[in-house]
């Protein structure tokens, strides 16, 4: 890759997400390494969508060994080719099946995030509905008709698919309140569209819909959601989840099946071609897809479906299956990861020689062995830290400062309630 | 430094200052009720809830008023500074009769107040739980297992639901001290906090009991001298007992007739219930299944016979559940009916409002016969009536000695003492709860999801109520839990445990959420020959003997995971008729039965049989002189140790005797030692025990005794099953003390 100018703006936003341990929204190209062939064939999967195809890629990787990076990435490259995106992470109470609201609440964490070129850190719900709008208008004109024509005309489409009336109706509320100056009547629809409705009668009241989009839909709105952003002008939609291991955290089997029963709908939809410009990729941990007794191997139908490539072991690959496993990091790719971060923060000029980078490294692998370059956060994380010190004290040297870079073995693990502080070894590293 | 008392006075006839600090919509509802005083306790704690935010206990005897002690400032309180959304205020009680109670009684004032009330137990329809989950404000009546349930099914919800609650009022909590429930409870309110994020006050109403430390304790376990107690003395509820002697020929060159000789008393006790309870409502506590079935069917009997309907129904365990739900409901709506019962009726069922208790033969401790005898006289101004029934062997020539000291009777006797001074069994303190942890653990991971293993240590070991658990002993019971054939744990590869499908299917079903149960009772069989049931609680080996029906049994093999118990008849010898039935009795409760049988007063509520019984018990006591020589021969190779220490003690000196060669029988402080030729002399035995070093446990128990006595042993391994027996029922550091003591006085 090329190395173009890294804005100030990305700078920023880059060097505070990595020294949180997350993944910046913007400026990925700018740290990227390897897995160039993976890349590939997402692009691939995205220009197929964009004619018109679906896909669907379970992104299958360690903690830490980054996924959401990855997904990010691809994110934005599907923004790129004009797609919207939209992204959420799963937890205990966003699911795709739910009985408790925990699928409505994943589907408006979606809506929430949902992102195009424009407005690529997400909200991006109400340009949508208004790009439909203006391109209705646009259309009238050429086609001589009044402009709630033209929206009836393009909405019919949409009335096709189950649920596609009330969304048409939706929208058309919309469109009035646009008329009419209502704002009110446009922020209910924005918000029915959001999922931000929970109850009927609620979206009755305001909008004169019978249904709302609630845990018993969530996939059915999404196709019709493909449906609507390609008559917004967009090329497709893609799903992005990630943190899929909660759904093989679920404690109940019954919860499990039913979610993973949604995952075999949409695997049979988008392998069966009956679902048009509409992508999925999903991010999970090995678990989440091998275990047998809880993952997605544990569902006969996607165990069967899923199976990989028995010949694709060690070092062949095969991209064309649903599942990319992601390969783990070199020390090589570690060290041009670490020397693109320097040149993100520091600029062309480094001030930090390359021996640094691998006196660095060495410290990282003394401490924590290996893991430093499978699961690249925490080691990343610290080397940002540790830049950020070295900038603000330019006298210093970075030798004194390598003995005393700490970095942990990423664990995953994110509950914060309880704190986990004092020494206990022995339950530390419990295993059963 | 202790913590502060504070006994109320009698309130003097000027305005009280504690009304005007109430809220206005407060104030009005007491000037609706027409209160023209508040309750000296009301009094007390209106300051102490309004002014201070730390732990209160209140203290009071039944209907004194102390519901409205808390409630009043508290609700004032939450007027007054009125919360941001969830619940204002969490009431937990133990009994869902209780919760429909206290429902009708705050439904009014909360009325006035604006305050929603939501009472939440199993029986509640789902409509009104959705409506306080969709509302949560004002004030939650939940019993300890819907707490729970609410843990398992929404555990994402609870930080939502309970972040702004001012104070958790705990009810009833002297039946909370010592029991798994009561440890349940704790973990629940521990992880309460934790889930909120911050410190949540505690009210604590009980009865008033003569120690009220442990309640301190059990209230704040980590701070137990900041918790103020607040106590009423006055007002004290009126108590009626009587204790009816009943004798029963034992004749022991027929051990043939024991079946005879049992009826006839039994008959004589049955008849007296029936003169006695018939035309109201009443409990009868009768012990083992076959017990009540005897005396079920003896009262039906007698009904039919005077031509009478019949209201006396049994009620246990291996019931169908429809017969014990129709009779539960029975006990609700029809004010003539008595329910024949094993311990089933003590915890759980709500029956509020029994005119009297019964209790055939002795109960095994002071917690639970309180517990049985709070249920009667619930009403003010009503009396708690309690009818106790001793069934004592007559003494004869061959009679065994300890037949002679009817310690039945002596126990009831001291009882119903200790009872009076307000004693209660405290809380196994050394006691691991093994069983309770387990069932935490399940909990909290299907709360989250998933937990770390050192997450689930700090919380339920660290912050939680488990403290005596350590590490080592933790990761043991999870590595148990998680072998594949037991299936209650499985790990994530990044270290997070899950449940295994075992425990998904425990978690799943209903039944998970309560962590008591009635003890189950072992299935006896002689010969392939089912003879009944027994409930056992203490540590039974094979070797020992029961009684069973009248005879003597000698146990030749324990199957713990069937509950079957094979006995041989035992004919060997000429052992006592009493004892061996399988209950723990607390040190504190034999020492005071050493008491009565020193004293010389007659109680007043012991009849005239009872009293030529005790009067015999005292004169055997004298001649056998045990207090002076507690080391008595009573024959050839055969001895009698009083011990003077309960049931756990005891019989830890009895399997460590029988590993020794001997055979010895617990009998509530004595101990009937027989040995053979060939071993050595008991004084030798016993300075033995008091020069070794500290006993092991395996040296002890060869694994063939009983371990399963709680919910959740059955998933637990033998070498845990141990620990968890060596910390609540053997106690192998008191053998020391017990042999050196008999030693000692015996010189």
């Amino acid at each position: 890759m090329q190395t173009p100018k890294v804005k100030k703006r990305e700078r920023d936003t880059i060097i505070q997400a990595l020294r949180a341990g997350v993944v910046p929204k913007l400026g990925l190209q700018h740290i990227q390494v390897g897995r160039a062939r993976e890349i590939g064939e997402l692009i691939r999967d995205i220009e197929r969508i964009g004619e018109g195809g679906a896909a669907i890629r379970f992104v299958i990787g360690e903690y830490g060994s980054g996924k959401t990076f990855f997904l990010n990435l691809i994110r934005l490259i599907a923004l790129e080719k004009g797609m919207v995106v939209l992204s959420a992470d799963m937890a205990p109470d966003r699911r795709l099946h739910a009985t408790g609201g925990q699928a409505r609440s994943l589907y408006a964490e979606m809506a929430r995030n949902a992102s195009t070129r424009t407005k690529p850190e997400g909200g991006a719900m109400a340009s949508i509905v208004e790009r439909f709008a203006s391109q209705a208008v646009r259309a009238a004109e050429i086609g001589d008709l009044a402009p709630s024509e033209m929206i009836r005309e393009k909405l019919a489409h949409l009335e096709d698919l189950t649920g596609g009336y009330d969304v048409a109706t939706v929208i058309t509320r919309y469109w009035e309140g646009f008329e009419a100056g209502n704002e009110e009547l446009k922020s209910a629809a924005l918000r029915w569209l959001r999922a931000e409705y929970s109850t009927r009668t609620d979206a009755r009241k305001a909008l004169g819909v019978r249904t709302i989009i609630d845990d018993a839909n969530v996939y059915d709105q999404l196709k019709l959601l493909a449906l609507f952003v390609r008559e917004s002008g967009y090329k497709g939609l893609v799903v992005s989840l990630d943190e899929l291991v909660n759904l093989y955290k679920l404690t109940s089997s019954q919860a499990r099946n039913a979610n993973y029963e949604q995952i075999l709908r949409i695997l049979n939809d988008v392998l069966q071609g009956s679902a048009s410009h509409l992508g999925f990729m999903l991010g999970g941990t090995p678990e989440f897809l091998m275990d047998t007794r809880r993952g997605l191997y544990s569902y006969e139908a996607l165990q069967s479906r899923l199976a990989e490539n028995t010949f694709a072991r060690g070092g062949l690959v095969d991209l064309s299956g649903p599942v990319i496993r992601l390969a783990n990091l070199t020390p090589e790719d570690m060290f041009v990861l670490l020397t693109n971060i320097r040149r993100v923060m520091q600029g062309e000029n480094a001030a930090l020689s390359d021996d640094a980078l691998t006196a660095f490294m060495t410290h990282c692998s003394d401490r924590i062995g290996d893991a430093y370059f499978r699961t690249p956060r925490n080691t990343v994380t610290a080397f940002v830290n540790m830049l950020s010190v070295l900038e603000q004290n330019p006298d210093v040297d970075w030798r004194r400062l390598l003995g005393s870079v700490e970095v942990a073995e990423d664990s995953g693990d994110d509950m914060s309630d309880i704190p986990d502080d004092g020494a206990n070894d022995e339950l530390a590293s419990f295993k059963l | 430094m202790m913590g502060r008392t504070m006994n109320s006075r009698p309130l003097s006839s000027e305005q009280s200052r504690g009304f005007e600090r109430l809220a206005e919509p407060v104030r009005r509802w007491i000037w609706d009720k027409g209160w023209n005083t508040l309750r000296d306790i009301q009094e007390c704690a209106i300051p102490v809830l309004l002014d201070e935010d730390g732990d209160v206990i209140i203290a009071a005897a039944t209907a004194g008023g102390k519901t409205e002690a808390a409630f009043l400032p508290l609700i004032s309180l939450v007027l007054e500074h009125p919360g941001e959304g969830g619940f204002d205020l969490v009431y937990v009680g133990p009994l869902r009769a209780l919760i429909n109670d206290q429902f009708r009684r705050l439904e009014d004032l909360c009325d006035r107040a604006k305050l929603p009330v939501y009472p939440w137990h199993g029986d509640i329809s789902q409509g009104v739980k959705a409506r306080a989950r969709k509302d949560p404000r004002g004030v939650l009546l939940i019993t300890p297992e819907s707490l729970e349930a609410l843990f398992v099914l929404r555990g994402l919800e609870i930080p939502a639901l309970f972040m702004s609650v001012r104070a958790v009022v705990i009810d009833e909590l002297h039946a909370l001290l010592d029991n798994e429930r009561g440890v349940h409870l704790r973990s629940l309110l521990t992880r309460l906090e934790l889930a909120v994020g911050h410190r949540v006050r505690r009210i604590g109403l009980s009865a008033t009991l003569g120690e009220m430390t442990l309640a301190r304790e059990y209230l704040r376990p980590e701070d137990p001298e900041a918790v103020v107690l607040l106590e009423s003395k006055s007002e004290g509820q009126e108590l009626k007992v009587q204790i009816r002697g009943y004798l029963r020929q034992g004749d022991l060159s027929r051990s043939d007739k024991g079946d005879e000789d049992e009826t006839a008393a039994r008959r004589e006790v049955a008849s007296h219930l029936f003169s006695r309870l018939r035309g109201s409502r009443n409990l009868i506590f009768a012990g083992s299944r076959q017990n009540v079935e005897w005396y079920a069917d003896a009262l039906r009997e007698m009904s039919e016979k005077a031509r009478l309907p019949v209201e006396f129904f049994p009620h246990h365990a291996s019931l169908s559940r429809e017969h014990r739900i129709d009779l539960e409901k029975r006990l609700k709506t029809h004010s003539a009916t008595t329910a024949v019962c094993t311990s089933t009726l003590e915890l759980g069922i709500d029956i509020g409002d029994i005119a009297c208790v019964a209790q055939v033969g002795a109960p095994f401790s002071v917690g639970s016969l309180r517990q049985r005898l709070g249920r009667s006289g619930r009403r003010v101004g009503q009396p708690a009536v309690l009818r106790m029934y001793a069934v004592e062997t007559a003494s004869g020539t061959a009679s065994h000695p300890l037949d002679r000291l009817h310690l039945g009777l002596i126990r009831s006797i001291a009882m119903v003492e200790l009872l009076i001074e307000g004693w209660c069994e405290p809380p196994a303190m050394q006691s691991l709860h093994l069983s309770t942890l387990t069932h935490q653990i399940l909990s909290v991971i299907a709360e989250h999801g998933g937990m770390s293993a050192k997450r689930l240590y700090k919380t339920l070991c660290e912050f939680g109520p488990f403290r005596r658990v350590g590490s080592q002993l933790f990761a043991r019971l999870l590595r148990q839990l998680g072998r594949s054939d037991v299936a209650l744990l499985e790990q994530a590869p990044d270290g997070i445990l899950l449940l295994g499908h075992q425990g998904e299917r425990l978690v799943e079903h209903y039944s998970f959420y309560a962590v008591f149960r009635s003890p189950e009772e072992y299935r006896l069989i002689a010969d392939h020959k089912p003879l009944g049931t027994l409930p056992v609680i203490m540590i039974l080996a094979p070797g020992m003997t029961i009684i069973f029906s009248g005879r003597r049994w000698r146990i030749t093999d324990i199957h713990d995971k069937e509950r079957v118990i094979e006995v041989t008849a035992d004919r060997v010898g000429r052992p006592p008729l009493f004892g061996g039935d399988g209950g723990l009795i607390h040190d504190r409760v034999v020492e005071k039965m050493k008491e009565v049988l020193l004293g010389v007063d007659l109680p007043a509520y012991i009849d005239e049989t009872a009293a030529r019984l005790l009067e015999d018990a005292r004169s055997e006591f004298r001649r056998l002189d045990v207090v002076r020589r507690p080391i008595c021969k009573l024959g050839e190779r055969s001895y009698l140790l009083a011990t003077w220490v309960g049931t756990v003690k005891t019989s830890t000196l009895a399997l460590v005797l029988r590993a020794m060669g001997y055979t010895a029988e617990t009998y509530d402080g004595f101990l009937d030692v027989n040995y053979k030729e060939g071993v050595q002399p008991i004084e030798a035995a016993l300075n033995g025990v008091v020069r070794s070093t500290p006993v092991a446990a395996t040296s002890v128990l060869s694994g063939k005794e009983n371990f399963m006595t709680e919910k959740f042993h059955p998933y637990l391994n033998l070498d845990l099953l141990l620990e968890d027996a060596t910390s609540s029922r053997i106690d192998l550091n008191s053998l020391h003390e017990v042999a050196r003591r008999l030693l000692e006085s015996s010189k």
